[in-house]
């Protein structure tokens, strides 16, 4: 309880504060931005904040996370293009209101319900986190090992990739942490004599470059994509009608979003996406959907904000990234000498609740950010690329310099970005890579731990109840997308083969 | 034809994609026999070889199955201006070698002007409005210096 409220005492410094603001209004600019989105955000602002002090420097991660995933629906009704995957599903209803002249009442909607969404799963995170992080204290190194397993399988179903293309992407990134000083042996692995591998490839150039750099390789082949954006008078807040018919909408996708947020590695798109069908499902005009439901809007965004809460609770009790984004806070955690986990609760409660408070209150400013400021955050969509790409391109170096004014870091941010860009290229997410980099090392060193608590014996692993769930989850997780995959391309394949016919018939 | 020379480079992407991983993943495994072993009382566990043999293993088996049960399909050829792009960093990588800063201004610029910008004062902004309002940031606000070179030290004196 008084880490509760010594967390929200902290909010308290005007300092604080400011950058709160500050960063909620980048991360609405940020979010509003084609291209650019809260992971490809938090991962060029990572350097900025290194300088900070711990809750500062989180809390404008965290602020950027919540506000940008908001703001993506800006141009999702605007030009029908989502700022951030998150918002694709809020394109298929915000869109056609917009074009109805309805731009002002759809972005409403997507303000409440994101922030309803987000401040549920705020309260969500403040009462799961900690139960989660006492319910893993007593883990030893197998259920810590078989726990970061299932967290890296649950890469199969994320992304835009393949669930294969996935696990070789995760796979790859686990290679990249094993480069360096073993730190179990001292022995070094992969480094070729360059001193500057000794310590490891450094996250946060990694990031920089995957989510960034390569990002900007990407929005060079779209040059010629011309966006038109619907004029909007202001924004309204929804009507009674409005919250009649979409309340129970929020309501449903809060929980959801939250539910998939905690989900290890699923985000906020897959959440945005599922909320959409639910509204959709349990709506009483479902044949609206897709022409200018309200409630689409509503489901879709009140889940993607939903997310940003649930994913960080496996992010902070349990050092598991619950989310791109939340690996991007999970580096930062971990450069600024935090280690999440169950005792960041006994040892770090104070700054664990900051953080918690600090993602309540950005819910609440980017409501009136929302309401009062989208129309002119509107108009950053209309900012041209060639002026914007290259502006990214200098920040972004210059934080991966930044780090240890490394010139070295400098020149992994330019590889990682081409190597994600062709990663991409060929249908690879450069999310497991990222998640893969950050686990990867923690793995190999719960596997160590593990062996010498059992002897070399590895199958006593399966021997203990946990352990064995996570793996059955683990296989559960692997399996799932390729079954899923598969009865999905059935069903669409029959689906098709029928309108086919009534197609013939019509 | 054109065509058919098309077709046949993106069959040959869609084999040289999983061959280039597996043989990443053989030379690095090759690499991993060099690696020092542990006397048993030191190795807490595993040997550290061990680890990274089960995953590039691992990686062999999901690539062959990548290119059986899920081949690489490539739609689009490069665009042209991202061979541009590419080219640019080249560019930026070589003339870093001269000043950093410069190569942040020039790269900036020369973009901008790939991607279509062809206002002077717009380039202008982008390459040098920007990039010094960044350096001054940098070493003013966070204290960090850019390493030497041609222009950065006539500031750094």
């Amino acid at each position: 309880m008084d880490a509760l409220l010594n967390g929200l005492l902290s909010l308290s410094d005007p300092f604080l504060l400011f950058l709160l603001v500050a960063a909620t209004l980048g991360g609405v600019v940020i979010g509003a931005l084609p291209g650019l989105n809260a992971t490809t955000g938090a991962a060029l602002l990572l350097p900025f904040t290194l300088t900070m002090e711990p809750v500062p420097a989180i809390a404008i991660l965290t602020a950027i996370y919540c506000s940008a995933t908001f703001a993506g629906a800006i141009t999702a009704i605007l030009i029908n293009t989502p700022g951030t995957s998150a918002s694709a599903t809020t394109c298929l209803d915000g869109y056609p209101l917009a074009q109805r002249g309805e731009a002002g009442r759809a972005l409403g909607m997507a303000v409440v319900a994101s922030t309803v969404g987000g401040a549920i799963s705020v309260v969500c995170l403040m009462l799961a986190a900690p139960l989660l992080a006492r319910a893993a204290y007593n883990f030893s190194p197998p259920e810590y090992f078989a726990l970061t397993l299932f967290g890296l399988s649950m890469l199969a179903s994320i992304g835009d990739g393949s669930p294969l293309k996935n696990l070789i992407a995760g796979g790859f990134g686990i290679f990249l942490a094993l480069v360096g000083v073993d730190n179990l042996t001292t022995v070094e692995r992969f480094t070729f004599g360059s001193y500057q591998l000794y310590d490891g490839i450094g996250f946060v150039p990694v990031m920089i470059g995957v989510f960034g750099i390569s990002e900007l390789l990407v929005q060079s082949s779209r040059l010629d994509v011309k966006r038109e954006q619907i004029r909007m008078k202001s924004v309204m807040l929804p009507t009674r009608a409005d919250y009649a018919k979409s309340w129970r909408a929020i309501v449903r996708s809060s929980g959801i979003g939250t539910f998939i947020g905690i989900l290890p590695a699923e985000g906020a798109t897959v959440a945005s996406m599922i909320g959409y069908n639910e509204a959709k499902r349990w709506s009483r005009t479902p044949e609206e959907f897709g022409k200018g439901a309200i409630e689409g809007v509503a489901g879709s965004e009140a889940a993607n904000n939903a997310a940003t809460g649930g994913a960080m609770v496996p992010t902070l009790a349990l050092g598991i990234p619950g989310s791109a984004t939340a690996a991007v806070i999970l580096v930062g955690l971990l450069v600024h000498g935090i280690r999440p986990g169950p005792t960041m609760f006994t040892e770090q409660a104070d700054f664990a609740y900051a953080i918690f408070w600090s993602m309540m209150l950005v819910n609440i400013l980017f409501f009136f950010v929302g309401l009062r400021g989208a129309r002119v955050f509107a108009r950053v969509t209309l900012i041209p690329v060639q002026v914007l790409w290259p502006c990214v391109f200098v920040f972004s170096i210059v934080g991966a310099y930044a780090l240890d004014q490394s010139m070295f870091d400098v020149w992994v941010a330019l590889l990682s970005g081409v190597l994600g860009y062709f990663m991409r290229r060929y249908g690879f997410s450069v999310v497991p890579l990222a998640i893969g980099l950050i686990l990867g090392g923690m793995l190999e060193q719960r596997l160590g731990q593990s062996m010498v608590m059992l002897d070399e014996k590895w199958w006593l692993m399966l021997t203990r109840p946990l352990t064995l769930l996570f793996l059955i989850l683990t296989a559960l997780a692997l399996v799932g997308p390729a079954f899923w995959n598969r009865k999905s391309r059935r069903s669409s394949t029959t689906t098709s083969n029928r309108e086919g016919m009534t197609d013939g018939k019509d | 034809m054109p065509r058919t020379t098309k077709n046949s480079g993106r069959r040959v992407e869609r084999f040289l994609v999983p061959a280039l991983i597996v043989i990443f993943c053989v030379v690095a495994f090759w690499l991993s026999t060099t690696f020092k072993k542990m006397p048993p009382i030191l190795k807490r566990g595993i040997q550290p070889s061990d680890f990274p043999q089960l995953l590039l293993g691992l990686l062999i088996t999901l690539t062959l199955a990548m290119a059986w049960f899920d081949p690489i399909r490539i739609r689009e050829r490069l665009h042209g201006k991202t061979i541009g792009t590419l080219v640019i960093f080249g560019v930026f990588a070589a003339v870093t070698a001269v000043d950093f800063f410069l190569a942040l201004a020039i790269f900036a610029a020369l973009l901008a002007a790939l991607w279509g910008e062809r206002r002077a004062h717009i380039l202008a902004l982008v390459g040098l409005v920007v990039p010094v309002l960044v350096f001054f940031l940098f070493d003013q606000v966070f204290e960090i210096r850019f390493p030497r070179g041609l222009l950065t030290n006539v500031w750094y004196g």
